[in-house]
């Protein structure tokens, strides 16, 4: 997409767009430079103070062992967004890839790929993550695996459910008649009116994988200290929640900005495919 | 009971903080036993609900197999010991009526008569012996077996007199059977369905994993106790939730609160925060058998990399007492004041470190849930590991399955030691060259020549000074670092009465059940 | 759209066939489960008995606890006898808890399924309702205003989100208490009073999912040529909506709500946590870690069975809705 192009959809887009683009745009941003513009290594002990609120040495406060929230913040939001996105985007393309496979191939690899996912999808999430991270221990490329191998299931559920849907449209019908190969069905006919839902699920599911990461640090799993990721910072503070310690407030404002602003850019973007 | 067990504990009361009853309550040390009626308006009524940690699957009936912090408080509800830990932390005898020996080998116990399990059944030696002895079948699964080890023998002598002959000498006997594990069951017994013993609560309804309840035992061999009607035993697993279910009233008294927890307790009226200053300790593990802690530069810098300070005030708010690297607190009667204090030094750790030509190996330090403040203590090496220019990464590993899968197996991690209740103990089960939980795998020999020689002492200057060499040692050569012992901090109802630290434990060594009473 | 009567008869054998079909093949992706379930805990470090003996195991008491426990035997020999004691129904002894495993499931299924019950009834209405009144208000205020609720109500962490609760209603407020350990003898009143908290706790984080793909399938509906030409014959859109959209989008939208309430049982394990429930999804937890392998393979069934009841329910009831899908 040309530069042009991409400016002038973006003026297309409502305003909860553009506040979605934003926050989107803002924290992609934060990722991809805020550990440079760290005052502070993120492990380093600087407040003698635990907890303490915004100051001019710390603007953001410390935390509950007097490190710079920061630093902290910055280096937290790459994980997040980074695991997230990266889990989020693999899970749905498996997961996509897979459903249109089942849909347009022959019933028996429905039905396979179909008993498959349900048994997958059976075991809890959080509780796979944690067999699988007590088995293999934890690493950032095993925590991506995880996150997305269990969002797998749930996206090929309903892009599968989507594009069955589809196959029985007429202009499928009719491309079939026309005799287009199964491929060519899939991604021009199929594929362009997923899109949309498919988007949405999208959004969600990096929420979903977000929020795992959270809950897999309540569970006392997740990104290698001192390093934390978003979820991870929120749970390390939690004692510092009765006293409204910005080291707690700071990170769940910044998982609900980042989480909110996806799904408002994704809701208003326009929607491709056959109207 | 043996003049030389008793060993005078009372500088482990006097430096125990917190609120409560006033230490150095004489009249009740002095009243023994026997007459352990309160004078004063001790109400005999109310129902409680205390929360532990946690519950699991395994909670057990079964005083051997007791692995939680629920465990102990359950059989310590619901069972008996030959003796019990006074307040000044001298044994004294419970349901033994004299526990004697001339050599610290052979010693007699004579038990106290008319004591009757909760199904009526007359308490006899038989049981006593049953009960120590099961716990050296490996089928047992106790959790004690390593101790029981040295019960040579047990054999009965007459209905309520026998004779425990042990394999070596130990002055220490008459603590080591005051412990949960030691609770006295029915002579045979193996099916633990009911919580049959002698102890001052009845069970009413026990679940694994969601809760316990028992109710008064009027038949109790203490008259006048215990005080409560109904303790309900539940465990909640995270912190904050503990700490939420005490302040909402759910709970009368919560187990193992965060140091950082402290300040909103306090601020509520009707709740009070205890402190028991404790040997507990979490420490670092260096191999000595294994690179890089097999130089013992090495080890030397890492010692002098930990910020005690730090990790006393940021990890523990100071509710923490700075350690010196070997496992006697300096509130122990036992521990060795001369010996000098290791503390932050940069520069020595420095140049201990070119001594090693490590570099920037990438070095992994493994850290776990499990061993508290393990974590938030690697992430302390590190930071101090980076200034001096090494490359430590920490490895942090689930709760689940630490202890047969990491502990003691990486070059570097840590371990976690709960409080024993003698030198003795916590020396010959981590120390010792032969020991199975050996942490660090050095060998002294010198140190285990002291050992054997400490434990078998009658006279209690010697052993001092006995223990005091072995303190030395461990620091000096030893591979493991303790930076700090941590206090045991306790949140209870301000109505629940009784209290005074025991150090062994929080919830007044797991055994609150007997002392607390309830008072509007 | 509609389909002949004749058709109707033909569908119903289909239909008929096609759940016995899927129940042949719930068997399978059961089986498949346990196996699965059974090869990845065999990954796991340590064993019952090392677990169950903990820090303090003496070699010479492991040998012997893993005889009891009959761990010596090869893994495929415990899967085996495992298997053919389910089949007569028996689940099996658990390791560490010393009692039959149908005994510990009786205790704890009841708890699960009332919370995820209440839970249904409490989110499902209120999420097709949010999402069918989104899809009909489409960017209009109301639409925006219910979009960005649902968005927020995912955007915390849910251990967040329940300390603060408990933190309101029950140490500041004292409506409510803090723990949801319901005592047997307990009435109605006390169970739903107990049950607020973790009920609403969870109902937000499965709703959020329910209401969007609610008002993205009947969007994605709305954009095709039949519903421009209904409009254009003059319906109303509410009538539009009710008689050809809603029947045309039941399949995605009964998927996301049976995922979601699936997600009930084996996903509560963090509301589990916090409010002390003793529901299913702790029991597992304790499984895993405690290496209780019948325990944790009876678990592993019941959230599959579950799950896989949801998924069956759910096609049929879009089968039933779309004719189209009828004659696949």
């Amino acid at each position: 997409m040309s530069v042009g192009r991409f400016l002038r959809s973006l003026r297309g887009l409502s305003l909860a767009g553009r506040i979605g683009f934003g926050l989107v745009l803002f924290w992609v941003v934060t990722a991809l430079i805020g550990p440079m513009l760290a005052p502070h290594p993120v492990g380093a002990f600087v407040d003698r103070n635990v907890f303490g609120g915004y100051s001019s040495s710390f603007p953001l406060g410390s935390d509950y062992l007097g490190r710079d929230v920061l630093s902290r913040l910055l280096s937290g939001a790459r994980y997040t967004i980074g695991l997230g996105a990266s889990a989020a985007i693999a899970a749905c393309m498996v997961g996509t890839g897979l459903a249109l496979v089942a849909a347009l191939g022959s019933r028996w690899t429905d039905e396979l790929l179909s008993r498959f996912m349900d048994t997958l999808l059976s075991i809890p999430s959080k509780i796979l993550a944690l067999v699988l991270i007590a088995a293999f221990g934890s690493s950032l490329l095993l925590l991506m695996v995880i996150a997305a191998f269990t969002y797998v299931p749930g996206n090929y559920r309903i892009a599968r459910a989507l594009a069955v849907n589809l196959n029985q449209m007429d202009f499928v019908v009719a491309a079939r008649a026309r005799g287009e190969r199964a491929l060519h069905i899939a991604l021009s006919e199929i594929l362009p009116n997923m899109i949309h839902p498919l988007l949405a699920d999208f959004g969600l599911r990096f929420v979903f994988i977000v929020l795992l990461l959270s809950a897999l640090s309540f569970l006392g799993l997740g990104v290698q200290p001192p390093a934390a990721d978003l979820g991870s910072l929120v749970r390390e503070n939690i004692s510092g929640i009765v006293e409204g310690a910005p080291a707690i407030l700071i990170p769940a404002l910044a998982i609900a900005t980042l989480t909110v602003g996806v799904n408002m850019l994704i809701d208003a973007l326009p929607h491709a495919g056959r109207k | 009971m043996s003049d030389d067990g008793s060993i005078s504990r009372r500088r482990w009361l006097e430096t125990a903080l917190g609120g409560g009853v006033a230490a150095g309550a004489g009249s009740l040390l002095l009243a023994g036993c026997g007459s352990a009626a309160r004078k004063g308006a001790a109400s005999a009524s109310g129902r409680i609900r205390a929360a532990c940690m946690s519950l699991s699957m395994a909670d057990t009936l079964d005083p051997a197999k007791a692995a939680l912090s629920s465990d102990y408080v359950r059989h310590y509800m619901i069972y008996s010991c030959l003796t019990e830990l006074g307040r000044d932390q001298r044994p004294r005898p419970n349901l033994a009526e004299s526990i004697v020996s001339e050599d610290q080998r052979v010693w007699h116990v004579r038990l106290r008569s008319g004591v009757t399990f909760h199904d009526g059944k007359s308490l006899t030696s038989a049981d006593v012996a049953y009960s120590l002895l099961r716990h050296k079948q490996p089928l047992t699964g106790s959790k004690v077996a390593g101790i029981a080890e040295q019960f040579a023998a047990v054999r009965a002598d007459g209905p309520l007199d026998l004779v425990i002959e042990l394999s070596g000498a130990n002055a220490d006997l008459p603590i080591i059977l005051s412990q949960s594990h030691f609770g006295i069951v029915p002579d045979g017994e193996t099916r633990f369905a009911s919580g049959n013993g002698t102890g001052p609560y009845r069970l009413a309804f026990f679940t694994p994993g969601v809760r316990t309840i028992a109710r008064k035992n009027p038949a109790y061999f203490k008259p006048g106790k215990p005080h409560l009607d109904e303790i309900e035993l539940i465990g909640i697993a995270d912190e904050v939730s503990r700490v939420n279910a005490l302040l909402a009233g759910d709970v009368h008294m919560a187990l193992s609160v965060n140091p950082r927890s402290t300040g909103r307790i306090a601020a509520s009226p009707g709740h009070v925060v205890r402190e028991t200053p404790s040997s507990l300790y979490t420490d670092l593990v260096m191999r000595v058998d294994r690179f890089p802690g097999s130089s013992p530069d090495f080890v030397a810098a890492m010692k002098f990399l930990t910020d005690r300070d730090l990790i006393k005030r940021a990890l523990f708010r100071d509710f923490a007492t700075v350690g010196n690297d070997h496992p006697i607190p300096p509130f122990h009667p036992y521990h060795r004041a001369d010996l000098p204090q290791t503390t932050l030094d940069l520069d020595r750790a420095r140049w201990h470190l070119q001594r090693t030509g490590i570099g920037r190996t990438p070095l992994p330090i493994y850290a776990t849930p499990a061993a508290e403040g393990s974590v938030d203590m690697a992430s302390v090496f590190q930071e101090y590991g980076a200034r001096v220019g090494l490359n430590i990464a920490v490895n942090r590993v689930p709760a689940d399955g630490y202890w047969s899968t990491h502990w003691m197996k990486h070059p570097m991690g840590f371990g976690s030691v709960n409080p024993r209740p003698t030198a003795d103990l916590v020396f010959s089960l981590f120390f010792e060259s032969t020991a199975a939980w050996n942490e660090s795998g050095w060998n002294n020999p010198a140190f285990d020549r002291l050992l054997v020689e400490a434990r078998g002492e009658g006279d209690e200057a010697r052993r001092k000074q006995l223990y005091g060499e072995m303190q030395g040692l461990v620091r000096d050569h030893g591979g493991i670092g303790i930076p700090v012992f941590i206090s045991l901090l306790d949140g209870y109802d301000r109505r629940l009465k009784g209290w005074y630290p025991v150090p062994l434990g929080g919830f007044m060594g797991y055994a609150f059940a007997e002392h607390l009473w309830w008072e509007d | 759209m509609t389909a002949s009567p004749d058709a109707h008869t033909q569908g119903g054998r289909q239909l008929a066939l096609m759940i016995l079909g899927r129940i042949g093949a719930s068997v399978v992706t059961l089986i498949l489960v346990a196996l699965v379930v059974f090869a990845i805990s065999s990954l796991l470090p340590g064993d019952a008995a090392q677990e169950a003996l903990g820090q303090s195991a003496t070699p010479e008491q492991i040998a012997a606890l893993r005889q009891e426990m009959g761990l010596d035997r090869p893994a495929y020999e415990r899967f085996g006898t495992w298997a053919w004691g389910l089949i007569g129904g028996d689940a099996g002894q658990s390791l560490v808890a010393n009692m039959p495993v149908g005994d510990i499931i009786r205790e704890r299924l009841p708890n699960s399924l009332i919370l995820a019950a209440i839970t249904t009834l409490v989110a499902v209405p209120l999420a097709l309702g949010i999402g069918i009144a989104s899809a009909m208000n489409r960017d209009g205020r109301l639409d925006r205003a219910l979009n960005i609720a649902t968005l927020s109500m995912v955007a915390l962490p849910e251990f967040l989100v329940a300390t603060l609760a408990v933190l309101i209603f029950s140490v500041w407020l004292q409506w409510l208490p803090s723990i949801a350990l319901v005592p047997e003898e307990a009435g109605v009143a006390e169970l739903l009073k107990a049950l607020a908290m973790p009920v609403a706790a969870l109902a937000i984080v499965v709703m959020a999912q329910m209401a969007r793909m609610t008002r993205a399938a009947i969007i994605d509906q709305l954009d095709r040529p039949y519903v421009e030409m209904a409009v254009l014959k003059g319906l109303s859109l509410r009538r539009i909506i009710l008689t050809h959209v809603l029947p045309n989008s039941v399949g995605p939208i009964f998927n996301a709500v049976a995922l979601s309430l699936s997600y009930l049982l084996g996903g509560a394990i963090i509301v589990e946590t916090i409010f002390n429930y003793p529901g299913l999804a702790s029991l597992m937890v304790n499984a895993v870690t405690s290496r209780d392998m019948p325990l944790l393979q009876a678990c592993a069934m019941i959230f599959c069975a579950a799950y896989l009841a949801l998924m069956l329910i759910a096609d049929v009831a879009a089968i039933l809705a779309n004719p189209r899908l009828r004659n696949q």
